[in-house]
């Protein structure tokens, strides 16, 4: 893609997105016009009246309100995270979850949800243990010397990932079945339904501060792709850009995974997708898959609040949508990656 | 560091004078500045590395490829200029690969992948070029192709340090020569005087002979001849 | 404004005519004292269970739950279906009461949260009816709870320790899974003044034993929900050698339109003590349980049920074997 058709694309993809949210407003047991949505909004700014039903004006700001900025934010965040790792590991097969945010996480989660603490705990707990996890990955690597850093990352988070794994299944095993394990289960699956303005509020300033490094280093991450010593050799301190690029991302994904559960396959296909539409070049990847992420989980939450009477979990949606794309994808695209 | 370029044979020394290895006895200077304290851009704007072409993994052009020179020269949080892609394009002008610029890094050949990686060392403006065996794996038209822009980089004032397995390589393109053998060196000196049957014999254990050939134009150069057994 | 059972201050409207019941104990409840008040269910009846209640009200909508044990309710559904008042039954935490504070803020609905435990039934029973307006059939029916209570707590006081049974409860369709002391599943034994053989291993919730351990216990009854379990372990080479399963004294707990023991835990099981208590103490209580079924039925789920219904309620749990 030559770089004059590239802001064009952005611009259209941004066009997409517009759409695609107004769409999500009118979607639903409440629907509410894009009229309505923008007289709600306007009233909000300018502090007149908007003169329709308070509920349509509660569902707006507290109810599908949140939960579209959510999926938004969420969704840029995994994709964005999902293709920082993707470069830095030299792999298209990478997830976020490689180094065990999402594992920690669920573990922090579900103790919170085994003690009964409140849902601010519950959340702060599964951020918590989602850096934890990864800064232990991160420590046990740098501790093997003498192997390719990044091998020793990938079998660090394999391990820990597992234990943490182990941990939630014995706290399944050992919690009330009747109050704690359906909510455990229901937490690993993920939701946006209990998206609240606060979770929202909260989010967005780790978003922003996972995302703007990555921003800033995005010509570095670039060759970030190349050997280790070849990126050295070319003036790049890699030991300390692969350091940033994991604390950013896993904050990001981090503070998504303690507000909605576990949602996989975003991280996986989405940079694919973004890679095949701009090419590899980071400036141009990150911006087009938080785009396309986006676009794709406020999709997919739209369909999961739709599609059926009751809620279905978006971790489940997202893996019926994402893996015939991700299969699809790797019939045909020995062109993209390689 | 002298000027021209010198033929070795094992990459740890290279490693060593990149800075990526830390060295093991004295110090590593290059124009009377140690390596052992610097940043590694500030190391990356004196030497530069054309490691052997290799099959990269995401499909950047060969534009990007040679800009990924420039790092050594842009701020932590910057992106190439203006002034970094015409540095590009004169480097890749240079090893006459401008019209492979938009091409696929992963889908052109070996020979042009060499060529481009060179390019990217040229475009990092760096007195020193350390190319680690840039022939091997290249059909013999790119081997040639390789050596002769060496030789007219080298010609043209950088310092180029390149290590090959094939002593007649030397006698293409080195001022000097170094010859490691058990990781000490063995010989360094002019190509005709360090490249003899006996050197050869004592480093490879075979026999060869070394003989000059008139080139036609009043110069002559140095051929290896493997030994009479053949 | 009333003070709920995590100690939350709720603002109640004034006339509550459209409730909404989180889970499945809060519906039967809710059903109970204010049938007509309450405005769906939170899982789909299966076609077994509908006959037993009025279509009127087995005709209600599927809302989902939302109690954060697993919310599949979606909250815009829930507002849409504009309910006054959201009630919660059951154990409460400072994580339900959170959740349920969240609600309550995102929609404006008042929710309430009720204490689940057995010996404050009455209590609920009558909450509810106070608040939902329906006072005087709440008293009734917290009065025929605390009666039925407290008139088999009697009898069973009067059963000497040498003929109380020892009981296995169990659970899934391998029958493995049983409750500890003091688990709300398996509670219901201590009520009834029989020993629950896994309390030797402790207190707590639930846990899985071999079929080794409960031969060595050998229980003198085994009760279970599961049809599975049921079917299975008398043909089972090795369940069927436990001389309860023998003799017969093996029995499958009726559960239509709700469960009689264990779960939800709710009004519900107030017929299943009485239905156990007759089976563990025949000489204590003699009584026919038709009758009492009959009665039970129409007091709490509004409907007598017919003649095949009972039989097939109550049908002969342990055949001889």
């Amino acid at each position: 893609m030559t770089s004059a058709r590239v802001p064009a694309a952005l611009l259209g993809a941004c066009a997409a997105l517009v759409l695609l949210v107004a769409v999500a407003f009118a979607v639903g047991r409440f629907p509410v016009s894009a009229g309505d949505l923008a007289s709600i909004l306007w009233s909000r700014l300018t502090g007149t009246e908007h003169g329709l039903d308070p509920t349509i004006e509660t569902v707006v700001l507290r109810i599908r309100g949140p939960r579209v900025a959510a999926a938004l934010l969420i969704g840029a965040a995994l994709a964005a995270a999902g293709a920082a790792y993707q470069n830095m590991f030299r792999n298209p097969l990478v997830s976020p979850d490689i180094l065990g945010v999402s594992a920690g996480a669920a573990v922090g989660a579900v103790l919170g949800i085994f003690l009964s603490l409140n849902v601010i705990m519950i959340q702060s707990l599964a951020f918590a243990f989602g850096l934890g996890a990864v800064g232990l990955v991160y420590i046990t690597a740098n501790a093997v010397r003498g192997h390719d850093p990044l091998l020793v990352l990938v079998l660090a988070g394999v391990v820990v990932g597992s234990l943490l794994g182990a941990c939630v299944a014995l706290m399944k095993y050992l919690a009330d079945p009747y109050n704690q394990l359906p909510a455990i289960t229901f937490w690993l699956l993920g939701s946006l339904a209990s998206a609240s303005p606060e979770d929202v509020w909260s989010t967005l300033p780790l978003m922003l501060l996972g995302l703007v490094p990555m921003w800033l280093l995005r010509w570095r991450i670039n060759l970030l792709a190349l050997d280790d010593e070849e990126a050295r050799a070319l003036g790049v301190d890699t030991g300390r850009i692969r350091l940033t690029v994991i604390a950013a991302a896993t904050l990001m994904t981090s503070a998504s995974v303690a507000i909605s559960g576990v949602i996989g396959w975003i991280g996986l296909v989405i940079p694919h997708f973004a890679r095949m539409l701009v090419g590899p070049d980071f400036s141009r990847l990150l911006p087009t898959s938080i785009l396309l992420g986006a676009a794709f989980l406020l999709g997919v939450d739209t369909l999961a609040r739709t599609v059926a009477r009751i809620e279905i979990p978006l971790g489940v949606l997202t893996a019926f949508v994402g893996t015939p794309l991700f299969l699809w994808q790797l019939a045909t695209a020995r062109k993209g990656w390689q | 560091m002298p000027a021209g370029s010198q033929w070795q044979r094992q990459d740890h020394p290279f490693k060593t004078l990149l800075g990526l290895l830390p060295a093991q006895g004295g110090a590593v200077r290059v124009d009377e500045m140690d390596l052992r304290a610097r940043a590694r851009n500030e190391i990356a704007r004196r030497v530069s590395y054309v490691p052997q072409a290799h099959a990269a993994f995401f499909p950047f052009t060969v534009e990007e490829v040679v800009l990924m020179g420039r790092t050594a020269h842009l701020g932590l949080f910057s992106s190439p200029s203006r002034r970094d892609r015409e540095a590009a394009r004169g480097a890749m002008a240079r090893m006459q690969i401008e019209h492979l610029a938009a091409s696929v890094y992963t889908r052109i050949s070996g020979g042009e992948r060499q060529l481009t990686l060179i390019a990217r060392a040229l475009a990092q403006e760096a007195r020193v070029a350390v190319m680690d065996e840039p022939t091997a794996n290249l059909d013999f038209g790119n081997q040639v192709r390789v050596l002769q822009h060496i030789q007219a980089l080298a010609r043209s004032g950088i310092g180029v340090l390149l290590s090959t397995h094939d002593p007649d390589h030397a006698f293409i393109c080195a001022d000097r020569v170094a010859m490691l053998h058990d990781g000490r060196l063995a010989r360094l000196g002019e190509p005709g005087a360090t490249i003899t049957p006996e050197s050869l014999r004592e480093i490879y254990g075979v026999e060869v002979a070394v003989v000059r050939v008139p080139l036609g134009n009043g110069k002559e150069r140095r051929v290896c001849i493997p030994g009479n057994t053949l | 404004m009333v003070v709920d059972a995590a100690g939350r201050r709720i603002e109640l409207p004034a006339r509550v005519e459209r409730v909404y019941a989180a889970g499945p104990p809060a519906s039967i409840l809710v059903f109970a004292v204010a049938p007509d008040k309450l405005i769906g269910w939170t899982s789909t009846w299966r076609e077994a269970e509908r006959p037993v209640i009025a279509k009127k009200y087995a005709d209600l909508p599927t809302l989902g739950r939302l109690t954060g044990r697993g919310n599949t309710a979606n909250v815009e559904v829930v507002l849409q279906a504009r309910p006054d008042l959201i009630i919660d039954y059951g154990t409460v935490s400072p994580t339900l009461a959170s959740l349920a504070d969240r609600v309550q803020q995102q929609t404006g609905i008042p929710y309430l949260l009720i204490g689940g435990d057995f010996e404050g039934m009455a209590d609920a029973i009558r909450q509810i009816g106070t608040v939902a307006g329906e006072a005087g059939r709440a008293e009734e029916l917290a009065r025929y709870a605390e009666t039925t209570v407290s008139e088999i707590s009697r009898r069973v006081a009067e059963v000497p320790p040498a003929r109380r049974p020892r009981v296995y409860y169990g659970r899934g369709p391998l029958g493995l899974n049983t409750g500890l002391a003091g688990s709300i599943s398996a509670d219901f034994i201590e009520r009834l003044g029989a020993i629950n053989v896994a309390a030797e291993l402790g207190k707590g919730g639930l846990v899985q034993v071999s079929i080794e351990q409960v031969l060595r216990w050998n229980p003198d009854v085994v009760v279970t929900i599961d049809p599975n379990f049921h079917a299975i372990a008398r043909v089972h080479p090795t369940w069927r050698e436990l001389p309860a399963i023998k003799a017969g004294r093996f029995h499958l707990a009726p559960n239509l339109p709700f469960g009689w023991i264990d779960f939800p835990p709710s009004v519900n099981r107030l017929i299943g003590l009485r239905w156990l208590a007759s089976i563990l103490y025949p000489d204590a209580f003699p009584e026919d349980l038709r009758p009492i079924v009959r009665d039970f039925y129409a007091r709490c789920y509004h409907q007598t049920p017919s003649e095949s219904q009972l039989d097939q309620l109550l049908r002969p749990s342990s055949p001889p074997a």
